[in-house]
C-alpha cells in the first residue's frame, strides 16, 4: 500500500535496537513514514528552488529537516554519487557501502589541490539585441537548429571548445537505397539487377545527398578488396555511373575518388587468380580516368599534370611490375594522342630496349611474365601508331608513310608481328 | 415541508453515524441560512436518492465505479459542454480520494488515486503530488491543504444546461456516491449565459471557496497605482522644458481630473466598476496622448502621494539620476537592449542567489556556505585588462599565489551570516547591501566600509528574500514564517508584519510609488499588501506553481509573476486580473525586470536563457478594449541563449542597459 515495504520499517527498528516489532506496528508506520518523507522532501524542494538549483542535493534535505527542527542526516554531503548495495538474501533492502579506510592512508595523503577561487567575468551577451558570435555566447548554429523545442536544453551540454559536428540527415529512402546498392555491389555484382541498378545511379536525379557516402564506400572497399576482381570491377562501374550522371555535382568529392581510381589502373595486383581478367579492368578504369579528366581538367588545372606525373613514374621506374606498366601505358593512351606524343614517344627507345628482355623467350622462361609483356608491347603499339595516326590525319596525301613509320623503329621484332596483330584483333 | 425534514433527518443520523462533523455542521446551518444557491431540499427526486443514500452501504466500489462511470460519461458528452463538465471531475476526484481515505479505506483510495490521478496531472500536479501523501485519517486532518480542501466548498461556474445535463446523469444511474460528494463539496453557480463563454476565465474553478470569495472581496479595495508625485522623472520633464504650455496645461487638467475622480470614487462608495471605468477614462486620455510624434515617456499614470517618509536626496545624486534619465536609450520592440553578462566561474554549486547594483558596477553573489561575495567590476576591468579569457587566468592565478593572505582577492568577502545566503540586495545608490539567510536574519553591509552595519532579527524561519525600495531606506523582506515584513535601516524592529499567505512567501518586490508591496508564495497566489495599513489588497491567483520572481512596471500599472514552471503572468493591479500570461520558458524563471519605460520585459530562466518580451501591445489591449483575450498579444522578442549559465538576475539600468548575472554550470 505504501510506498516504504514492511520490511523497510523492521529494519530500521533493528538499527535502533527494537528487535520485536510487530507486524502490524510496522505496517502502520508505514504509510506514516511516506507521509513525513515526503513532507521533507516537499520542503527540501523549496530549498532547492531558493539555491537556483534545479537538481535535488543533500544540502536541500539537510536544510529541509533544519525547518522542522531535526538532526540533520550526517555524512552524506561529501558529493560523491553513492553506491547502494543489495543486501544478499532481502529482495528490498538496500545499504550504503561503506569501505573501512585506514586513518594513517587518510593523513598521509598528499593535500588535495584547493579548489579553484570563484570569479566573475563579463561579456556581452547581446548588443542592440544581436547576439555577438564570441566564445561566450552560445554558438549560433546551435541555437537555430533545434527549432522544434524539446532538444533545446541538450545544445548546452558542450564545453567551451568543440564545434558541434553537423548533422547530415538522410531520408529512410536514400539510406534503403544506398544499403541495397552498396550490397548489390558487394555480392551480386554480375546479375542483371545490378545493371540497372547502374542505370539508376547514371540517371536518377535524387541522388546527390548519397555522393559523400558512396565516395566513402568506394575508397573505402577498394583499398580494403584489392584482391576481390569482381567487385573492384563493380565498384569502377558505380564510379562510372556516379560520373554519367547529370544530377550530381561530383566534383567536391573527386580528390576522395581519384586515389581508388588510379589504384585500379596502376595497382600491382588486382585480383588473386589468374582466371581474373585484370587487363580489362585496367582498360575500363583508363577510359574512366580518360573522361574523368576530360570532365573536370578544366576545373582543376592540375588534375591531369597530377595524374599524368604518376603515371609516367610508374611506367618509367624499371622496379615497377610489368602489370603496373601496362595500366599506366593505358592511361596516358586514354588520356588522347597528344599525351602519348609527348609523354611516350619520347621514352618509348629506352623502354622498349627494357622490354626486350622481357619478350624473348629464351630470357624469360616465365611464360606469365612473358604474356604480360606482350601485352604491354601490344598496348605500347597500339598507343604510338593512334598517336602517329591522329598527327599524320592532318595530312592526307601521303598514304603509305605510317606503317612505315612504326615498322622502322622497330625493326629487331618484326618476325614477331603476326602475334601482335592477333592480339590487337582479339581485343 | 414534511419530506424536506424527513431528508433531513435522515442525512442529520447518517452523518452523525459516520462521523462526519463537518458536513454535519453544514448541514445545519443550511437549515438555518436556508440560502443555498440551488434549492436541493424541494426536490423529491432528489430526497430519494439522498434517502437511498443514507441506507445503502458505504460501498467503496461505489466510488471506484461511480467515479470512472462519471468520467468515461462526461468524455463522452457533447462538445459544447464537455469542458465545464470536465470541470467537475477534479474536485469530486480529489473528494472522493479524501472520503476513502477518511474512512480507512486505505488500500482502495490508493488504487483509486493510482487509476485515475494521470487524468488531473497536467492541471494539478503540485496538488496531487501533495495528496498522494495522504495515507491515514490523522494525516488529513494534519495536512493544512487537505483540511482547507475538506472545509470549503468548490464554486464551479457552470451554464444552466450542463447542470441538468449532469444532475439527470447523476439521477439516472442512482450513483449515490457521487452524487454525495458533490453536494457535499460542490457549489454550483449556475449562469444563464451561452456554455462557450465562460470556458477561459481562470477563475471559474477554485478550490478554496472562501478564499476566493475572500479574493474577490479583497480585489475592490481601492488602490492608486500611480507614481509618485514629484518624482525625478516628472521633473525633468519639466526642466528639459520638454511640454510645451498646452501640453502642460492638459497634465494639469489631468491631474485635476484624478483628484476629482478620487473624491466620486470615495462618494460612490469605493465601488470597483466607477474606478474601473475612470481607469478607462484615463486610459483613453493616454492612448489620445501617446498619439502625438513625440517619443518621450509620457507618464499616463496618476500621481499619488507617498505615504512613507522618504529618504531626503542629495543633489549631487539626483544631478547624475537626471543625466542618467537624459542619456536613457528609448527601448522598443524594434529597438531592443544590450544585455552584458556576468558569468561566475568555480561557485561550486554553491551560489544561491545574485544581486547587481543599480549602476552595474557592482555584483553581488550569496552562498550556501554563508559568504556574502561583492565583486567591484570596474577595479576586475583593471585587473584582467582587454580580453576578459585573458582576465580569467590572470586573476585565479594571482588569487592562488595571494588567496591565503587574503590580500588580493578580486571580491570583497563579507561573513556574518550562519546559514546559506538566499538572497541579496543593493540599496538605490549602491553604499549599502542588505543579504537575508537561513540563519533568520537580515544583515545590512556596508560597500564603502566593506564592514557588517545592522543585524535585523525577526523573522522565526529561513529569510527566502529581502528587496529594498525603490528610493532607499525601506526593505522588505520575506520568509519561510509565512510573513513579509517592512523594515527600515534605522530600526532593528520590523515596522509592519505581512501576514495571510497559507504557505512559504518566496519573493517580495515594492511597487513603484513605494506604497505597496507584492509578494509571491508557494501557495500559488500573489498578494499586494499596503505599506501603511498593512493590508492585503490584492490576491492574484493563477499560477500553477510556487511563484519564484516578480516585477513591477515603472508606470505602476502592471506586475509580472514568474513561476516554477516557467510560466509568466502579467497582472493588471487595479482589476487583480491576469492580462495575458506569457508562456515561452521551460524551466524556473529566477528573475523578472521591466525596462526602464516599461516596454519591455526581460525574463531569466534556469533553462539558460533571457528573453525578452514586448509589453507594450499587451498593455495598449486592454485599454481600448478592456477586455483580456488573446494570450498571444503578448509576444516573445527575443531569445537570448547563454551558454549553459542558468540566468540568477536582471536588471535594467537607468539608461536601459540590461544587466544579467549567471552561474556556468556544466551539468545543466
Amino acid at each position: 500500500m505504501s510506498i516504504v515495504p514492511k520490511e523497510t520499517i523492521e529494519v530500521i527498528a533493528q538499527s535502533i535496537g527494537i528487535n520485536n516489532l510487530s507486524d502490524d506496528a510496522a505496517l502502520s508506520l508505514a504509510p506514516d513514514v511516506e507521509y513525513r518523507m515526503r513532507e521533507i522532501m516537499q520542503e527540501a524542494i523549496k530549498c532547492m528552488r531558493h539555491s537556483r538549483r534545479t537538481i535535488l542535493t543533500t544540502d536541500d534535505v539537510d536544510g529541509a529537516l533544519n525547518l522542522r527542527n531535526v538532526e540533520p542526516v550526517y555524512g552524506f554531503t561529501s558529493g560523491g554519487p553513492l553506491q547502494f548495495k543489495r543486501a544478499i538474501g532481502h529482495r528490498d533492502l538496500f545499504y550504503i557501502d561503506d569501505s573501512d579506510v585506514d586513518l594513517k592512508d587518510v593523513i598521509e595523503a598528499p593535500l588535495p589541490k584547493a579548489p579553484l577561487d570563484t570569479g566573475v567575468v563579463c561579456h556581452w551577451l547581446a548588443i542592440e539585441g544581436v547576439q555577438p558570435a564570441i566564445p561566450e555566447n552560445a554558438p549560433v548554429g546551435a541555437i537555430a537548429a533545434p527549432s522544434n523545442g524539446t532538444t533545446y536544453e541538450q545544445k548546452e551540454e558542450l564545453p567551451v571548445d568543440i564545434k558541434l559536428p553537423v548533422k547530415h540527415v538522410l531520408s529512410r529512402e536514400l539510406q534503403l537505397y544506398f544499403d541495397k546498392i552498396t550490397e548489390l555491389t558487394l555480392r551480386k555484382s554480375d546479375s542483371t539487377l545490378f545493371k540497372e541498378a547502374l542505370v539508376s545511379l547514371a540517371t536518377d536525379s535524387g541522388l546527390h545527398p548519397l555522393v559523400p557516402y558512396f565516395t566513402y564506400f568506394i575508397s573505402d572497399e577498394v583499398s580494403r578488396g584489392l584482391n576481390d576482381y569482381s567487385l573492384l570491377f563493380a565498384l569502377m562501374r558505380v564510379v562510372w555511373s556516379l560520373l554519367q550522371n547529370p544530377h550530381i555535382h561530383i566534383e567536391p568529392y573527386l580528390h576522395q575518388l581519384m586515389p581508388s581510381v588510379v589504384t585500379c589502373l596502376v595497382s600491382k595486383k588486382l585480383g588473386n587468380r589468374i582466371a581474373d581478367n585484370h587487363w580489362e579492368l585496367r582498360d575500363f578504369t583508363a577510359k574512366l580516368v580518360a573522361s574523368i579528366c576530360k570532365r573536370f581538367g578544366h576545373v582543376y588545372n592540375t588534375l591531369q599534370t597530377r595524374l599524368t606525373k604518376t603515371l609516367l613514374n610508374a611506367l618509367l621506374d624499371p622496379k615497377r611490375a610489368l602489370t603496373q606498366h601496362y595500366g599506366a601505358v593505358q592511361g596516358l593512351a586514354a588520356l588522347g594522342p597528344n599525351v602519348v606524343r609527348l609523354l611516350i614517344l619520347p621514352n618509348l627507345e629506352p623502354y622498349l630496349r627494357l622490354l626486350e628482355p622481357e619478350l624473348l623467350l629464351e630470357k624469360q622462361k616465365n611464360e606469365m611474365k612473358r604474356y604480360e609483356a606482350w601485352r604491354i608491347y601490344g598496348v605500347l603499339l597500339r598507343a604510338a601508331g593512334q598517336s602517329i595516326f591522329e598527327r599524320l590525319k592532318n595530312f592526307p596525301p601521303l598514304p603509305s608513310t605510317p606503317a612505315h613509320a612504326i615498322w622502322k623503329s622497330k625493326e629487331k621484332v618484326v618476325t614477331e608481328a603476326p602475334t601482335l596483330n592477333n592480339i590487337h584483333a582479339s581485343r | 415541508m414534511e419530506n424536506m425534514q424527513a431528508v433531513n433527518s435522515f442525512v442529520a443520523a447518517y452523518l452523525k453515524k459516520k462521523g462526519f462533523k463537518e458536513a454535519e455542521q453544514l448541514l445545519e446551518d443550511l437549515q438555518n441560512k436556508e440560502s443555498a444557491p440551488i434549492d436541493f431540499h424541494n426536490d423529491p427526486d432528489l430526497a430519494k436518492f439522498i434517502h437511498h443514500f443514507s441506507q445503502s452501504e458505504d460501498d467503496v466500489a461505489q466510488y471506484q465505479d461511480g467515479y470512472s462511470k462519471l468520467r468515461s460519461w462526461t468524455y463522452s458528452s457533447l462538445d459544447l459542454y464537455k469542458h465545464e463538465l470536465l470541470r467537475v471531475l477534479y474536485p469530486v476526484f480529489i473528494h472522493s480520494f479524501m472520503d476513502l481515505v477518511a474512512k480507512g479505506h486505505l488500500q482502495e483510495a490508493r488504487t483509486f488515486f493510482n487509476a485515475f490521478h494521470e487524468d488531473h496531472e497536467l492541471m494539478h500536479s503540485r496538488d496531487l503530488q501533495k495528496l498522494e501523501g495522504v495515507l491515514s485519517q490523522s494525516h488529513l486532518e494534519e495536512m493544512e491543504f487537505a483540511c482547507s480542501l475538506r472545509q470549503n466548498k468548490v464554486n464551479i461556474k457552470i451554464c444552466q444546461y450542463s447542470y441538468d445535463l449532469l444532475l439527470q446523469y447523476l439521477h439516472k444511474t442512482q450513483s449515490t456516491a457521487m452524487l454525495g460528494v458533490i453536494n457535499e463539496h460542490i457549489n454550483f453557480q449556475v449562469t444563464s449565459v451561452e456554455p462557450g463563454s465562460i470556458s477561459d476565465d481562470t477563475e471559474v474553478v477554485t478550490l478554496i471557496g472562501s478564499c476566493q470569495d475572500a479574493a474577490s472581496l479583497i480585489n475592490q479595495k481601492e488602490i492608486h497605482w500611480g507614481l509618485l508625485e514629484d518624482s525625478l522623472e516628472e521633473r525633468l520633464e519639466k526642466e528639459g522644458g520638454l511640454l510645451s504650455d498646452s501640453e502642460k496645461t492638459e497634465a494639469e487638467n489631468k491631474e485635476g481630473d484624478v483628484d476629482d475622480s478620487k473624491k466620486r470614487s470615495v462618494e460612490g462608495g469605493k465601488q470597483g466598476a466607477s474606478t474601473k471605468k475612470l481607469k478607462k477614462d484615463k486610459a483613453v486620455n493616454a492612448t489620445a496622448k501617446s498619439a502625438r510624434p513625440e517619443a518621450k515617456p509620457t507618464p499616463a499614470a496618476p500621481r499619488v502621494k507617498p505615504e512613507l517618509t522618504l529618504p531626503v536626496m542629495s543633489t549631487e545624486v539626483e544631478q547624475s539620476i537626471l543625466e542618467d534619465l537624459r542619456n536613457r536609450v528609448q527601448l522598443s520592440s524594434v529597438a531592443l537592449p544590450s544585455v552584458s553578462f556576468y558569468t561566475f566561474l568555480n561557485t561550486h554549486n554553491g551560489l544561491n542567489c545574485s544581486s547587481i547594483s543599480q549602476d552595474g558596477s557592482l555584483v553581488a553573489g550569496g552562498f550556501s556556505d554563508s559568504s556574502l561575495k561583492v565583486w567591484d567590476m570596474a577595479k576586475l576591468g583593471q585587473q584582467a585588462g582587454s580580453s576578459t579569457l585573458q582576465g580569467e587566468n590572470d586573476s585565479t592565478s594571482s588569487e592562488h599565489v595571494a588567496g591565503p593572505n587574503g590580500v588580493k582577492r578580486s571580491y570583497t568577502l563579507f561573513q556574518g551570516h550562519s546559514g546559506p545566503v538566499y538572497s541579496a540586495t543593493f540599496s538605490p545608490l549602491g553604499d549599502f547591501i542588505l543579504s537575508s539567510s537561513a540563519d533568520t536574519t537580515i544583515r545590512l553591509w556596508s560597500t564603502k566600509l566593506n564592514a557588517n552595519l545592522v543585524c535585523y532579527k525577526g523573522h522565526n524561519y529561513p529569510v527566502w528574500d529581502v528587496q529594498f525600495s525603490p528610493v532607499g531606506h525601506y526593505f522588505a523582506s520575506s520568509s519561510h514564517d509565512r510573513t513579509a515584513r517592512i523594515w527600515s535601516m534605522d530600526r532593528i524592529q520590523p515596522l509592519r508584519i505581512m501576514a495571510g499567505h497559507l504557505s512559504d512567501v518566496d519573493c517580495v518586490q515594492w511597487h513603484a510609488n513605494c506604497n505597496y508591496i507584492a509578494t509571491g508564495s508557494s501557495d500559488r497566489t500573489v498578494r499586494l499588501w499596503d505599506v501603511q495599513s498593512g493590508e492585503c489588497v490584492r490576491i492574484f491567483i493563477g499560477h500553477r506553481s510556487m511563484i519564484l520572481s516578480l516585477a513591477m512596471s515603472p508606470d505602476g500599472r502592471y506586475m509580472a509573476s514568474g513561476d516554477e514552471d516557467g510560466t509568466i503572468m502579467m497582472w493588471d493591479l487595479s482589476s487583480g486580473r491576469c492580462v495575458t500570461p506569457l508562456m515561452g520558458h521551460t524551466s524556473c524563471v529566477w528573475s523578472l525586470a521591466f525596462s526602464c519605460e516599461g516596454t519591455l520585459l526581460a525574463s531569466g530562466s534556469a533553462d539558460c536563457t533571457v528573453k525578452l518580451w514586448d509589453v507594450t501591445t499587451s498593455t495598449k489591449a486592454p485599454k481600448n478594449e478592456d477586455k483580456s483575450g488573446n494570450p498571444n498579444r503578448l509576444r516573445s522578442l527575443k531569445t537570448l541563449a547563454t551558454k549553459s549559465s542558468p540566468v540568477y538576475s536582471l536588471r535594467f539600468s537607468r539608461r536601459n542597459l540590461l544587466f544579467a548575472a549567471g552561474v556556468l554550470s556544466k551539468n545543466v
